[in-house]
């Protein structure tokens, strides 16, 4: 998997002619590079060329991204394009994604993947916390709800969860302004 | 020793690794470590014992008072510091001590829409309005789960019965305490 997002970005790199863009790159001062800012510089870059820099720039950090590189396999991919960039484009593109890399990368987990239901029923149950071994007098009300939701298969399941107070009457509230919308559209 | 000015360092839900030694830089840098670390204890032992009572200000005025009449108690200046801090914090503590209490799911954030169903297998539902709501449920400090649920306008209508239903047992119960 690894060798073939090189493969893959070299080839996308070497499609979008980086070698033309490489020759431009050399003009710009190394910080303005990698910041991508708009400034003016007292340096002859013309708007076409700035344009194809940074779609150029952003087409190689989302490709990497979308492909999980790490550092190394990208540094790597650009190493063995035909006009190499120039040392201090390569060191603001490694510094760059390793600040910024893990944090764009395309996460495969699955744990934030939504689950999607139909709500059935709500059970509840109000109880107060009166003391714990960390405080003696907690002394707070909350409410403990499952939700009955069916999923796509038809599927029943209870999601629990506990509220306090505040955090009930913000629940209660959203579901009034739901139900006032809904009768307006 | 002179009270402390300072607010002491915020804690951020008991996990802050603050040493002793970075305390005693910051605040007091001419004292000997020994007497630093007396002092630390006994106010940090205060500061439990009221946080732990969740003391209002008559209980905290009492246990003050009866601290600076103890043999190796503390100062006056140094019980209004306290009494200070605790005004000023009181409501964060004891909000950090319930989350730290609170071991199941909670309802991290909530955020819905309402659509217009254009489609469907049955005729009746077209051009009917359904709010989509996503619930992120999880435990405090772990990841979350996030439940996507749809509600068509008699599901909203059960949801608010029910917690209506809530609301008035909440409303008993706070007025009998």
């Amino acid at each position: 998997m690894a060798a073939g997002s090189v493969v893959l970005l070299t080839r996308a790199l070497e499609a979008l002619d980086v070698g033309g863009a490489a020759d431009k790159i050399n003009l710009i001062p190394q910080d303005f590079f990698a910041e991508l800012r708009l400034q003016t510089s007292g340096i002859e870059v013309n708007v076409g060329d700035l344009a194809k820099i940074t779609n150029t720039v952003s087409f190689l950090f989302s490709t990497a991204a979308r492909n999980n590189l790490s550092t190394e396999e990208l540094i790597t991919a650009l190493g063995s394009t035909v006009n190499t960039l120039p040392k201090h484009a390569i060191q603001v593109i490694r510094h760059v994604w390793n600040e910024q890399g893990k944090s764009v990368g395309v996460s495969e987990d699955k744990g934030n993947m939504s689950t999607v239901g139909q709500f059935v029923d709500i059970k509840w149950k109000l109880g107060v916390a009166m003391s714990s071994d960390t405080c003696r007098s907690l002394k707070y009300p909350y409410v403990t709800v499952a939700l009955k939701v069916a999923d796509s298969s038809g599927q029943i399941t209870n999601k629990c969860f506990e509220m306090t107070v505040p955090q009930f009457k913000n629940f209660f509230r959203q579901f009034k302004e739901m139900a006032a919308v809904l009768e307006t559209v | 020793m002179a009270a402390a000015e300072q607010q002491p360092p915020a804690v951020d839900g008991g996990k802050v690794d603050i040493t002793e030694e970075l305390l005693r830089g910051q605040l007091y840098p001419e004292a000997a470590p020994e007497e630093f670390r007396a002092l630390r204890a006994k106010m940090g032992g205060l500061l439990q014992s009221i946080a732990s009572a969740d003391m209002d200000l008559n209980q905290l005025e009492a246990f003050l008072t009866a601290q600076t009449k103890k043999q190796g108690g503390i100062t006056s200046d140094q019980a209004a510091v306290i009494a200070k801090f605790w005004k000023n914090h009181r409501v964060k503590i004891h909000e950090s001590l319930v989350n730290q209490s609170c071991w199941d799911n909670v309802l991290k954030n909530m955020n819905w829409r309402v659509d217009l169903k254009s489609q469907s297998r049955h005729v009746d539902q077209i051009n009917t309005p359904v709010a989509i709501v996503e619930m992120e449920l999880g435990k405090y400090g772990q990841e979350s789960e996030f439940l996507c649920l749809e509600f068509d306008e008699a599901k909203v209508s059960q949801m608010l019965k029910k917690l209506t239903e809530i609301e008035e047992s909440m409303t008993a119960l706070t007025q009998t305490t």
